[in-house]
Parts: structure tokens; C-alpha cells; sequence
């Protein structure tokens, strides 16, 4: 994955147009050139809606993050669950992320660029109509990543999507399970991909899912931010609210725990942006909280357990130094225990932190991740148990909370004490964050992929299913 | 292939107004030699273009002899160098026209090749010629290729390229080092790769991303850039010289030089003032902006020194004389002046004529008035810039059918306080609910930054900012955005646990924070801007408490250790505790005159009047430090490096690999 060292022409068709890799999740879209190491584009899924004079309008990328506008509404186009909800929005969300930084809006016109100029005398041959008709993506294939759960009629509109709106000459849908453990060099994997609405455990062998073994639960970084909302209610010194940056328009420094003084912005409610604005921004914060403060309880055992040497863990983990945040408004407190508890009913449901209030229901012990694995595990053919407990790969951005690998590693030890238990990381956070991009950009620049695409001669011939039977 | 020559690189950064470029390197770097409009107009065909205005004009001639004496004009064109020694030379008092007639020497004219079978036909005596003068003073039909950093009109784009690399005129052995905008696409990259091989036939090209080449410029491998616009902010952050393209602000809209326009104009509208007038207010010396909290002069607390003014915000007459006020004002005006545009324009001596006189007039008001001392320009609460225009003028008797004649004329006007308040949020905020450009900047800044993966970069990013761009020019621009961002963002320094009795001082040693309390991993430098709070670097302790490195170091130790923050364990530091700006490199000596020149080139000889105001800022001119940037990259990549570590494409592997391997070579 050296992007300085050029692939040799065997693997990589001296003159081909490389693939366009386009990888979409909740909470962001990944898109960039097939064989690079990184992708270029990433935007956030969310998008923006307001009225400006009467007229409606879009926002992408992050912009979002940057400038209130007026009404401003924020949407996504992809459920919960990781299943497309609104077709049209995720199409445009999608086009958006590679037209942005790797298309661009519309190829230049051929005739124009200086390239093609005509000699004196010789009469232009006619082009008219050949923009208009140009798709955004009428010379780059694409590989695009689902989730291992997305169901058939998804995948039929993801392929006519590509095929008819984007015109791409040749597509293929993988599954983000595969291609992370592509990323990891492994052919075969257990999958724990930590995302912002799920958390999923794949069993991947020989470059195939397991459908059986496939298992899923709502306990992503936006479980984690909702529990860490539960603990701002129930914190003391006082609950703590938080206001984003831009309602506020001056603070002043605060002791800790002090109530903070800040001057706020108002904004006339027919002005005002929409409450989805606001936790959009909240949830910046609070991903810089998760970054900063958050940790994972290192283990061996529960938070709850007593520790090997007769101590219980709490009394431990309170032992250790707190860590400050400050908020938007200027507010700022030490987190001691509390920054543990906030992780830790991904591994133990009955220490989620209670919240009625909360969008999402408590967990149940079944959802937590030692108890995905292990139903993963007894999904599979037995005898391969043992090689997938030897290969598991953890990714996703949500798995970067301090010491999630380190627990993780000690759960699985106590679950299986039998074999061996190897977790593979990445330590670089990008290839964390990215494993199933980076996964998908290494397959499409192989020579020996080029089989596999569905080209769009097969697509007019068998239409949308063939999705179903070519990408397995 | 031969090695590349220092004299053979050549250098272009388009830009959305003005595109730089250069041709070969100089001894030690200077800013960019040639200075070009980023326009073109369109020319007699369709899908050609012209550097300048064309305007046609038949005239009945009795023999076609003219314009072979004709001046070939280079105006627009600036050369840098020029105002000075020109200025000596022109002294001509009648105003020299802007337009001259053919022949012109740019390649694959069009129109050259119009006038000559129109002039093939002219047998008789008397003959309707037509006459293609350029128009260099109209901007009327240009089309600006490029629009909030991106390309929206290629054919012109790739004209606009074609006639810099004509006037450069390099030899065939040059290797191209294109600046690239970060709203470039990869496609838009692939597409200007291929026309620079196929159509200048380089034997090495190379694209450079903006931000990087600012790096570049400054000699910082991590740095956040942020590049203010005519219309648009770029932020970047840098890492190891290593552009982080996720969460790069990219052309944010409506945030650059403009947004000062506009609402200078929404101040001044209502007094009589134009756009082009606010422009030209915007640019002058007078316009600055103050650190938060600074009275406005002619408010309460300064009100006496306005003896001859009490009234604030009275009337600003448009065309008002100057001579009203002081000689304090007169004396920056002088600032004012685009030098370059003066001896363009030619009238430069019956304008310093005109200014010596103004001047004795002035000393004699100065002297009637009595002020007891030069006030700042921030104290005043009047200030005069120079506004100029344009006029046409009327057709000379004996030649009716003369090319058009334009006068440079200035004059003064007086504004009020309004001229400090050009980053006030304006009245009609649109589509934004952010009070002021540089909020959005500001917020910006910090989204760029929290989406740098590596956690311990961000706090040397929020310490390494660089604005450039010539819509920061604006005097007081930096502190103003800094205070913006230290009131927004900046970390309060109340320590946490720390609370009481919080030592000022770095080196005091540390005993409260129990065993492992480490040292400060570095010292939170003074702030750029009065306005900011001191950072208690027991904040910064604290935010580094996992630090594993020194757990056991003994309280006290100064630990300037500058190997010591790279092994925070996880970077897991709240940020920023502090934000500062980059000091800009110190050992290329015409960057630094640049500052001087300008100022002396504002101040033509013999009007210098005693203690001159140094102009605006410390580093006035490295707001074009991308371009030094990019003549440090072409030296490295071209000269030095030769091509080992893939800075450039050779023509050899474009020929193999095709416009799109561009960018595995992409700096």
C-alpha cells in the first residue's frame, strides 16, 4: 500500500482509469481512487436542509458543521440499522462525496480544453449532446461496500443507482465485513467493526461472509454518546448541558465546577436552526469528549468485579487520575469513575447507565460485544471456530476508545480460555477508521478482480439481479 | 535527461483574481516577478481568448502605415521591480493612453491574422481599416476562470495558462511547477497534467498543493494554513508536510476579502459610496481592524481629540477636499497609492506635482490648526484614503477616431469610523446565522483541527497558524481572527484541580498533583493578542496526566525536553490551550524588503514626510508566501532532488503511466 510505489503494469493496466471506491456508513461516506492508501474524500452521511428566500436548499460535506443557517435541519439518509431509508438523499450524498473531490462536478468539455483544437479550414465534427449526457461517473468503475446485513431489494436499487444514474461502465457490491479483513491481509477473519449505529461481528472465510454467524446490535459511538448524555443529567456537582459553539457568544473562565457564565446567542425562532442542528454539533463535542475523557475499563473483569487483589474495581478506577473537559460554554470538570462507566455496557448491559429519556432502549446482555461474538461463533461450522478466534479484526472508529482492544482481548480470553485468542488493530488510526475502504482499494486494483465486475452490457442483459448472484 | 537549471524553472499559482508566476529562480527568492490578471476576454472567434479587452474600431486611413510606432504597452502586467526605476523615467506630463494598436507580439493570434487579410485587400488610397485596440483599463466581457479557487470556465483557464507561458517564453528544457488549489478535483489535476505535457511539451511537471507550498514557505513541516480569498477561506492542516485532507475546510464561501467589501458597502452605501470605492477603502491603510474592545475613536473616551469634528459619524462628503483635516492624515495617505498604477497610468509627475502642492497646502492648515500630535490611524476618528478611477476621456479634436483615452484620477475621500468596522456582522447576514466572517473562520479552523486523526498534532497545529492570502491584508486581520478564536475556542485556564493558588509561572515547581504529576509538555507561550487569557500550564498538566513518559519525573524539573511530547501516550489532551501564529522566516531578504519597498514605494521621494507609517503588519508581503513556497519545492524537487523521491513527472513516465499517475507524484 506504498502510494509512492507505482503498481507494476502486469497487476494494473498501464493505461486503466482506476476504480472509484465509495464506502458508506451512518455516519460518514468514504470515497476515493481504487489503490491509494487513504480516501481522498470523507464527508459526513448527514446532510443539511434549509430555505433560504423561499427556495430549498442542500448542504453537504462539512459544511454542515461549519455555518448556522437558518431553519437548518439535519438529515440522513441511512437508518439505524445500516439499510437505506431515503433513496434519493443517500444518492446524492453519495454523488456528492466523489463528485466533490475526486470527479468534480462536470468533466470539462473535450472539444475545449486546448487538447483537441481543430485545424484552420477543417469543419468541427459534431458533439452537440455529448455533455448533457455526461454522468458523473461515465469512466470510472465502482466498488461500493454494503453492510452484511443489507437486504436484496437494497442492493438491486444500489446497482441501478450506479449503473443508470451515475453510468459507471462496470460495478461491483462488497461486503464491508470482507474488505476489512482484506485490509488486515486475511482471507479469513472474525469482523468486530465498532461504527457510529452499529456494531457488527462478521465471520469472513476464504472472502466470503457467513450469513449465519453474521450478528449486529445498536450499540455504537452514538450509544456511547447517549450514554454519556445520561451521565451529564445525573451529574454532580449539577446536570451539564451542552451548548454548542455557535449559540455562544462570549464566555468567561470558570472555576471547575463552577456554573459557567456565558453570554448566549438567541436566534428568532423562524431563524432559529432545528433541534437536529443542534445535536449534530453536541455530537462533535462529544466526540471530542470521548477522544479526551472516555476509557475503556482495562480489564481483566468486570467494573463491577472486585479486582484480583481483593479491590474493587471501581475503587481502583477512582484511584486513577481524573481527567478535565471543558465545555463549549466554559463549563469544566474533572471525570474520575465516571468516564469508564459511560463504555462500559458494551461489554456488561447491566451497568448501562439508565436514561428513560433516551432515543435508544437499554441494552440487553445479548447486544453487548462478547455475547455478539460468541453467537457469531456458534453460527459457524465448528472447525473453524478456532481460525476465526485466531483472526479476529477490529475496526471501526468507535473501537479507538482508550483500551477498547485491550478489554476486548481480555473478555474474549475469559469466553474462550481454549484457543488462541489474536486480535489484530491497526494502530494507525486511519486504517481503523478506514479498514473497509482500504480493503475495498486494495481488491479493485487487483488484477485479478477485473473478472468480477458486473459490467454494464450484463446489467442491461439481466437487470438488477444480477447483483444477487455475482456478488455473493 | 539533463539536470534541470535554477534559470529554467518556471513557476505559475493561479489564483481566483491574480495568478503569479515566475521564471527561474533568482539568486535568493523574491516574490513572484509577473503578476497577471486571472481573466481573459473572449476573443473574435468563438472559444478564443485575449489577455486584454478588444475593442474594434473602423477608421478610414489614407495609407496603412500606422501603429508600427505604436508603444507595445505591458501594464497590466506588472513587473515588481518596475515602479521603482520607472519612476524616474516617465515624466511626461500628458496623460498616456491605456490602449495601443497592432502590432501586437502574442503568439497564435487570432486577430493578427484578422488584420492581415483585412489589410491584404487595401490597394487604393483610401481604405475603412479596421483597428484592434486593446483595452487594458476595461474589464468589461472578462471572464475570471476561476471562481472561489475552482475552474469553472476551462477553455479560458487553459487560455489564461497558455498566454503566461507565452509571455514567459521558456526554453525548451523547463520543468512547471503548478500551484494547485485545494478545490481542484483529482480529475481537474489529471486533466491539467495532460494539457501541460501536450500542449508545452514539459519534460517535467509537477502539481503542488497551496497549502504545502505555504509550508514550504515558512520552512514548518506541521502548520494549519489558512489562506483568505477574494471570496472564499482555505484551512488547512499540515502534518509532517503531509496535507490532511479530511476536514479540510476547501473554498468556504462568502468568508474572504469580499465579505469586508460588503459591508463596508452596507455601511457606506447609504453616504454615496460604490462598491469600487469600498474596494479601494478596503485596501488603503485607513481600514483596520481593532482588538476587540478598543473604543472607536469619537466615542466618549476619545472624543477630544476631535476638536474639528465633533460630531461623529457627521457627513462624510464623497468628493470632499482634502486639506480639512490634519497633516497626520495626509501623511499616511501616502500608503495609499498603487505606485505601480501611477506610473502605468503616466501621469506621475503632474501627480506628484499635484500632491507637492497639496502637501505645502496642508503643512499651512496643519500649522493654522495647531495639532499637538500625530494621532494613530486608530485614535482618528476621520481618515482620508485616495480613491481612484478611471475616466474617459473626451476624443481630441484633431483626431476624432484616436483610440480611447483613459485618465487615472484620484481623489480624495473621507471616512468615518466606519472604516473599522469591516468585519462587523452585517446587517443582511443571508444564509448565515454566524456573526462575522471570522467566526466562520474561526469555527473553520477548529473542525480542520479536530479532524486531524493524530491527537497530538492538534495542539501544535493550534500553536503553528499562517494566514495567507491577500484578503488577510487588512490591517489587524491576524490578531482580530486570533482573538476570535481564542474567545471562541481557547481553553479557560482554570486548572481543574488546580484551582487555588495557581502559580504564573512555568517553572514554579509542581507538588501539588500528588506522584505523577508531570511537567507541562511545553510552555504555553505569551499570546499573540491582549485580549487573551494567559494559559495556566497546570491546565496543560492536567490534560497530559496519562503522560506515561514521566510519571516519575521529580516536581520541578523543567522538562523543555523537546522530545518529551511526542510520547504522550495517547494524545488525549483537550485542545487548544493556546493559539499562535507562525513567525515567518526571516532569511530571505526580499521577502523582508518587500515589506520595505512597499513602504518606501508608497512614499515616492521628496514627499516623505518625517517618520512615514510603517506599513500595517510585521510581514506585509508574505501573504503571497506560497509563492516562495513554491520556488523553495521547484529548487528542492527540480534541482536538488532531481526527480529520486517522485516530486515531479517526467514526460517519459507521463508518455507510459498516462495524466492520471499525476498523482502519485502529487506533492
Amino acid at each position: 500500500m506504498n502510494p509512492s510505489v507505482p503498481p507494476s503494469a502486469a497487476d494494473y493496466g498501464g493505461d486503466e482509469v482506476s476504480a472509484i471506491v465509495l464506502d458508506p456508513g451512518f455516519s460518514t461516506t468514504r470515497a476515493g481512487f481504487a489503490g491509494e492508501d487513504t480516501p481522498k474524500s470523507l464527508i459526513p452521511t448527514y446532510y443539511g436542509k434549509y430555505s433560504f428566500e423561499g427556495q430549498g436548499k442542500l448542504i453537504y460535506g462539512d459544511d454542515i458543521f461549519v455555518t448556522p443557517r437558518p431553519g437548518l435541519s439535519i438529515h440522513n439518509p441511512i437508518g439505524r440499522d445500516g439499510i437505506v431509508d431515503d433513496w434519493d438523499m443517500a444518492e446524492k450524498v453519495w454523488e456528492y462525496s466523489f463528485t466533490s473531490k475526486l470527479t468534480g462536478a462536470k468533466p470539462g468539455n473535450p472539444l475545449l480544453n486546448g487538447l483537441n483544437d481543430i485545424p484552420e479550414g477543417e469543419l468541427p465534427a459534431e458533439m452537440e449532446g455529448v455533455e448533457s449526457d455526461e454522468k458523473p461517473l461515465a469512466d470510472s468503475p465502482l466498488l461500493m461496500s454494503e453492510s452484511s446485513w443489507n437486504p436484496t431489494k437494497a442492493r438491486e436499487k444500489t446497482i441501478e443507482i450506479a449503473m443508470e444514474k451515475w453510468g459507471t461502465p462496470a460495478f461491483y457490491l462488497a461486503r464491508n465485513g470482507v474488505l476489512a479483513a482484506f485490509a488486515a491481509g486475511k482471507a479469513s477473519a472474525l469482523v468486530v467493526d465498532i461504527g457510529a449505529s452499529n456494531i457488527s461481528v462478521t465471520p469472513v472465510h476464504d472472502g466470503m461472509i457467513l450469513k449465519r454467524g453474521v450478528q449486529h446490535s445498536p450499540l455504537g459511538g452514538d450509544y456511547v454518546s447517549s450514554q454519556i448524555r445520561a451521565l451529564f443529567k445525573s451529574n454532580i456537582p449539577q446536570p451539564i448541558t451542552i451548548t454548542p459553539h455557535y449559540l455562544i457568544s462570549s464566555k468567561t473562565a470558570v472555576e471547575a465546577g463552577q456554573p459557567p457564565r456565558a453570554k448566549y446567542k438567541t436566534f428568532p425562532p423562524e431563524r432559529a436552526p432545528d433541534a437536529s442542528y443542534r445535536t449534530l454539533l453536541e455530537e462533535r463535542t462529544l466526540s471530542e469528549f470521548k477522544e479526551c475523557v472516555v476509557q475503556v475499563w482495562p480489564g481483566p473483569t468486570k467494573l463491577s468485579a472486585t479486582g484480583p487483589n481483593g479491590v474493587p474495581n471501581e475503587e481502583m478506577a477512582r484511584s486513577s487520575p481524573g481527567r478535565p473537559f471543558e465545555f463549549p460554554d466554559g463549563y469544566n470538570q474533572v471525570f474520575g469513575v465516571d468516564r469508564y462507566r459511560v463504555v462500559e455496557s458494551l461489554f456488561d448491559a447491566k451497568s448501562a447507565i439508565p436514561d428513560p429519556d433516551s432515543a435508544l432502549p437499554a441494552p440487553t446482555q445479548a447486544q453487548t460485544v462478547p455475547e455478539l461474538i460468541k453467537a457469531a461463533l456458534n453460527g459457524v461450522d465448528v472447525d473453524i471456530r478456532a481460525h476465526l478466534l485466531a483472526n479476529v479484526v477490529v475496526t471501526g472508529a468507535s473501537s479507538l476508545l482508550y483500551g477498547f482492544t485491550d478489554r476486548l482481548n481480555h473478555e474474549l480470553m475469559q469466553l474462550y480460555p481454549g484457543p488462541r485468542v489474536r486480535i489484530s488493530a491497526p494502530g494507525n488510526t486511519s486504517e481503523r477508521r478506514f479498514s473497509s475502504w482500504i480493503g475495498g482499494s486494495i481488491l479493485a486494483s487487483l488484477g485479478t478482480f477485473h473478472q468480477m465486475w458486473i459490467s454494464k452490457k450484463e446489467f442491461d442483459e439481466h437487470g438488477p439481479s444480477i447483483v444477487e448472484k455475482r456478488c455473493k | 535527461m539533463p539536470p534541470f537549471k535554477d534559470e529554467h524553472i518556471l513557476i505559475i499559482a493561479p489564483g481566483s483574481q491574480v495568478t503569479l508566476a515566475q521564471l527561474g529562480l533568482p539568486e535568493s527568492f523574491t516574490p513572484a516577478r509577473y503578476r497577471f490578471p486571472t481573466r481573459m476576454f473572449p476573443g473574435e472567434k468563438k472559444g478564443e481568448y485575449e489577455p486584454y479587452k478588444i475593442r474594434e474600431r473602423r477608421q478610414e486611413i489614407k495609407l496603412a502605415t500606422n501603429g508600427s510606432d505604436a508603444p507595445k504597452e505591458d501594464v497590466e502586467m506588472k513587473d515588481e521591480d518596475a515602479p521603482q526605476t520607472q519612476e524616474g523615467t516617465t515624466n511626461t506630463d500628458e496623460p498616456k493612453t491605456e490602449s495601443t494598436d497592432e502590432p501586437k507580439t502574442e503568439g497564435a493570434d487570432s486577430e493578427l491574422d484578422g488584420e492581415k487579410s483585412e489589410a491584404n485587400g487595401e490597394n487604393s488610397q483610401t481604405v475603412e481599416e479596421i483597428f484592434y485596440e486593446e483595452d487594458v483599463a476595461s474589464e468589461e466581457g472578462a471572464i475570471y476562470p476561476m471562481e472561489n479557487g475552482r475552474i469553472v470556465d476551462w477553455p479560458c483557464f487553459f487560455a489564461l495558462l497558455t498566454h503566461v507561458y507565452n509571455t514567459l517564453s521558456p526554453p525548451f528544457h523547463t520543468p512547471i511547477l503548478l500551484i494547485a488549489e485545494p478545490a481542484w478535483s483529482l480529475r481537474d489535476r489529471e486533466a491539467l497534467t495532460q494539457f501541460v505535457f501536450e500542449k508545452f511539451k514539459t519534460p517535467a511537471f509537477s502539481l503542488m498543493d497551496s497549502a504545502l507550498a505555504v509550508c514550504y514557505g515558512y520552512g514548518v513541516s506541521t502548520a494549519t494554513v489558512v489562506d483568505v480569498g477574494k471570496d472564499k477561506v482555505d484551512v488547512t492542516a499540515v502534518t509532517d508536510f503531509i496535507v490532511n485532507e479530511h476536514g479540510r475546510g476547501i473554498a468556504l464561501e462568502g468568508c474572504g476579502g469580499d465579505y469586508m467589501t460588503d459591508r463596508l458597502l452596507e455601511l457606506l452605501g447609504p453616504k454615496g459610496f460604490t462598491r469600487e470605492m469600498c474596494e479601494q477603502l478596503k485596501r488603503s491603510n485607513i481600514t483596520e481592524l481593532l482588538p476587540q474592545g478598543t473604543p472607536l475613536p469619537g466615542t466618549a473616551a476619545t472624543a477630544r481629540q476631535d476638536g474639528n469634528h465633533p460630531a461623529s459619524g457627521g457627513p462624510e462628503g464623497v468628493n470632499q477636499p482634502r486639506a480639512q483635516n490634519g497633516a497626520g492624515e495626509n501623511d499616511e495617505d501616502e500608503g495609499v497609492l498603487d505606485v505601480a498604477a501611477i506610473v502605468s497610468s503616466g501621469d506621475t509627475s503632474e501627480f506628484l506635482a499635484q500632491r507637492e502642492k497639496e502637501k505645502a497646502g496642508t503643512k499651512k492648515g496643519a500649522d493654522a490648526s495647531a495639532k499637538p500630535v500625530r494621532l494613530p490611524n486608530s485614535k482618528k476618528e476621520k481618515a482620508t484614503f485616495q480613491y481612484q478611477e478611471f475616466v474617459k476621456l473626451e476624443p481630441e479634436e484633431g483626431a476624432p477616431n484616436g483610440p480611447g483615452r483613459f485618465i487615472r484620477q484620484t481623489r480624495d475621500i473621507e471616512v468615518s469610523v466606519e472604516r473599522f468596522l469591516a468585519a462587523t456582522p452585517k446587517q443582511k447576514t443571508g444564509e448565515r446565522l454566524s456573526s462575522g466572517f471570522l467566526e466562520d473562520i474561526a469555527t473553520q479552523i477548529h473542525h480542520t483541527i479536530l479532524a486531524v486523526p493524530d491527537a497530538t498534532k492538534r495542539s501544535d497545529l493550534w500553536d503553528s497558524l499562517i494566514i495567507v492570502g491577500n484578503g488577510s491584508r487588512v490591517k489587524g486581520f491576524t490578531q482580530a481572527l486570533l482573538a476570535t478564536i481564542t474567545q471562541m475556542f481557547v481553553l479557560s485556564p482554570s486548572g481543574t484541580i488546580f484551582t487555588s493558588e495557581i502559580p504564573s509561572n512555568f517553572s514554579t515547581p509542581l507538588h501539588t498533583g500528588g506522584t505523577n504529576t508531570p511537567a507541562p509538555q511545553g510552555m504555553p507561550g505569551p499570546m499573540h493578542h491582549p485580549a487573551g487569557h494567559g494559559v495556566n500550564p497546570l491546565l496543560v498538566a492536567a490534560t497530559h496526566s496519562n503522560n506515561t513518559a514521566a510519571p516519575n519525573m521529580p516536581p520541578g524539573t523543567p522538562s523543555m525536553d523537546p522530545t518529551f511530547s511526542h510520547h504522550r501516550s495517547t494524545g488525549h489532551s483537550q485542545t487548544p490551550t493556546s493559539v499562535k501564529t507562525i513567525r515567518p522566516p526571516e532569511y530571505f531578504p526580499e521577502w523582508k524588503e518587500q515589506t520595505a519597498t512597499s513602504t518606501t514605494a508608497q512614499n515616492p521621494p521628496g514627499l516623505n514626510g518625517p517618520g512615514g507609517p510603517a506599513a500595517g503588519g510585521t510581514h506585509r508581503g508574505m501573504e503571497e508566501a506560497v509563492f516562495l513556497g513554491a520556488q523553495v519545492a521547484s529548487k528542492v524537487i527540480f534541482v536538488i532532488d532531481q526527480g529520486l523521491s517522485k516530486g515531479f513527472m517526467s514526460r517519459v513516465e507521463y508518455n507510459e503511466n498516462g495524466p492520471s499517475a499525476i498523482h502519485e507524484y502529487v506533492m
